[in-house]
């Protein structure tokens, strides 16, 4: 004997192309609602992640030189400003301060590369403090150098790959003339790290003449601390600035919350425009099947049979429909990926677009309510079609 | 408002990511650079090979086969991408760019080569290279030495040893730093290289008339 489902999965085969149309609608909504939901997750995991990745929630930098890769970039490396890397004594003194780790940056114009010379950057990092900082930093090939050496080099990987330098090599520090051996070569991060040369910082500030002075310090300050608070402590030494990644996250959280609103405003409309498209599709099918369901209400169906029949055929458009919208998404998540990262103001490393199976069970019950809202008009005009009138309908 | 983003984007500078493809040798700025090795040249096309592609492990095998050693240390491998510049007048291929890797003794080479569509060097031309004597090898007096050469003259080269076959053309190559002979073999082996690629890529493709 044949089932209610089986009635409803035949009513919906009658009209193919209309319900193949509907289906096209819910998977398109649910796409979109599973694609925003998954960049909501996968977003804030990847910037935490970065954020994580360098090692310190804060950074002081000299007043009016915001912080030196911002520098490198807006005036091409003659901007820096310093600090008194005597500094670091003192900074160490607060109950907030977990570790701390003095960085300088240095720049040279190298005449040999390209047509008029490129820049090369330099890292000048302290062997004691900034590897224990960066634990989560692996090695290609060797390790960090001795916390007393001095004509030592680390570097990213694509440095390396740029430099074709292995472990043991020498590395020559452009215009300086500055041999540095090879101590090790870091596995790819994703993130700038890849791309910088690291050097004792005491071997780059004799090399440049900065004996004593740092561009950055950066602090990893304890779980347990008050980071405003002490950011605010911080702006209490002399010509300081003091750059929060919790404000920086917060800040880049702000700007890709405009990008989010506009999105979900679009799956906001694709959803309504498929709950109308069910809602019709439904509805047309119920008013074509007026005398057929009438005749049924005549040989004995109830008027809840008759609204469970239609509420089915709702049930499966939405459910086939969510199905292939999720199936779409994990598909092109890849796609939607790259075409977030082209439009977002900062786009961090890893997976944007983050699709679990509790994100699609969720789309999956979001998108059969909503269907199932929507087949309650049709299933109610349905159910209180009244027979004679039906049958009669026909006759005229 | 621009000083409050502006520690936002430095920072964001530090949180950038990079590709995490195997790096090849482009030129640093194509749309220049083709001009000045192809003066009349009315517009180029860039393609992209790589070993891997071309032929995989076999073809990999064959490539240091004719270089004439394996090729060593984390970054020659199989699946670096090479760029291809392919310069036409009109409808016509005036000639080739080829771009390789090459380690030197203080940092990497960049080894360029401009050739005509038989495969003769046009020019050569180091977009890179690290030594307080790296300027002379960049020179004009040192690049135009290489003019007319081809893969024939290279391939008896022995870039483990240095050693150039008594009756190469090589032999009149002069090194423009007689102390740096690690780079002056470097520069040697980086145009080999980039002779046995284009002709893998480009020129054995042509004589099989694909």
């Amino acid at each position: 004997m044949i089932n209610i489902y089986q009635v409803a999965f035949k009513n919906l085969l009658r009209k193919k192309t209309r319900s193949a149309l509907t289906i096209v609608g819910i998977a398109l909504s649910a796409w979109v609602l599973v694609s925003l939901f998954g960049f909501n997750n996968g977003y804030e995991h990847s910037l935490n992640r970065d954020i994580d990745n360098l090692g310190y929630q804060m950074i002081v930098t000299a007043k009016g030189c915001p912080y030196e890769a911002a520098t490198l970039m807006l005036k091409g490396g003659t901007g820096l400003r310093y600090l008194k890397e005597n500094l670091t004594n003192e900074i160490i003194k607060n109950r907030e301060v977990e570790k701390i780790t003095p960085m300088l940056m240095q720049v040279v114009l190298d005449p040999n590369k390209g047509e008029s010379g490129g820049l090369a950057a330099f890292l000048g990092v302290d062997p004691a403090t900034y590897p224990a900082m960066k634990s989560f930093l692996k090695f290609q090939e060797g390790g960090w150098f001795k916390p007393d050496s001095q004509k030592e080099v680390v570097l990213g990987y694509e440095a390396a790959e740029l430099e074709q330098r292995e472990v043991g090599d020498i590395y020559l520090i452009p215009e300086k003339n500055i041999e540095l051996k090879v101590t090790g070569i870091l596995k790819r991060t994703g993130t700038q790290d890849d791309g910088t040369i690291f050097v004792p910082i005491k071997t780059l500030q004799q090399a440049f003449g900065k004996t004593g002075q740092v561009t950055g310090i950066g602090i990893k300050v304890s779980k347990d601390a008050d980071i405003a608070r002490f950011e605010d402590k911080m702006y209490n030494l002399p010509d300081v600035q003091v750059v929060s990644l919790i404000q920086v996250k917060q800040t880049i959280l702000n700007l890709v919350g405009t990008a989010k609103v506009m999105v979900l405003s679009i799956a906001i409309i694709a959803i309504v425009i498929a709950l109308l498209g069910v809602i019709n599709t439904v509805l047309m099918s119920v008013l074509e099947r007026y005398q057929e369901i009438g005749i049924l209400k005549s040989i004995g169906a109830m008027p809840l049979d008759i609204f469970r029949m239609v509420w089915t055929e709702t049930l499966i458009l939405c459910g086939i429909g969510s199905l292939v919208g999720i199936v779409l998404a994990l598909l092109l998540a890849q796609i939607s990926d790259l075409m977030i990262r082209r439009i977002i103001p900062y786009a961090p490393s890893g997976v944007l677009v983050q699709v679990d199976l509790s994100l699609m069970m969720f789309t999956l019950l979001v998108m059969v309510l909503i269907g199932l809202l929507g087949g309650i008009y049709p299933a109610w005009r349905a159910a209180n079609i009244r027979p004679l009138e039906a049958i009669r309908a026909e006759g005229e | 408002m621009f000083n409050k983003l502006l520690p936002v984007l430095g920072v964001l500078m530090m949180l950038q990511t990079s590709g995490l493809g195997a790096v090849g040798c482009d030129l640093n700025e194509p749309d220049r650079d083709v001009k000045r090795f192809f003066s009349e040249m009315t517009s180029y096309k860039t393609e992209y090979f790589s070993v891997k592609k071309s032929g995989g492990e076999k073809l990999y095998e064959l490539v240091q086969q004719r270089y004439g050693a394996k090729f060593k240390g984390l970054y020659e491998t199989i699946d670096v991408p090479y760029t291809v510049y392919t310069v036409l007048i009109g409808k016509t291929v005036v000639g080739y760019i080829h771009g390789v890797n090459q380690k030197g003794k203080y940092g990497g080479l960049q080894v360029f080569l401009a050739l005509d569509p038989k495969g003769i060097i046009i020019q050569q031309y180091f977009q890179k290279m690290t030594g307080s004597y790296a300027g002379k090898f960049r020179d004009r007096a040192f690049s135009s030495q290489f003019a007319g050469l081809s893969l024939a003259d290279f391939i008896g080269y022995d870039v483990n040893t240095g050693k150039i076959p008594p009756k190469s053309k090589l032999n009149q190559i002069i090194n423009p730093v007689p102390a740096a002979v690690d780079d002056f073999s470097a520069a040697l082996s980086g145009i080999k290289k980039n002779l046995i690629l284009m002709n893998i890529f480009v020129f054995s493709q042509k004589e099989a008339g694909k």
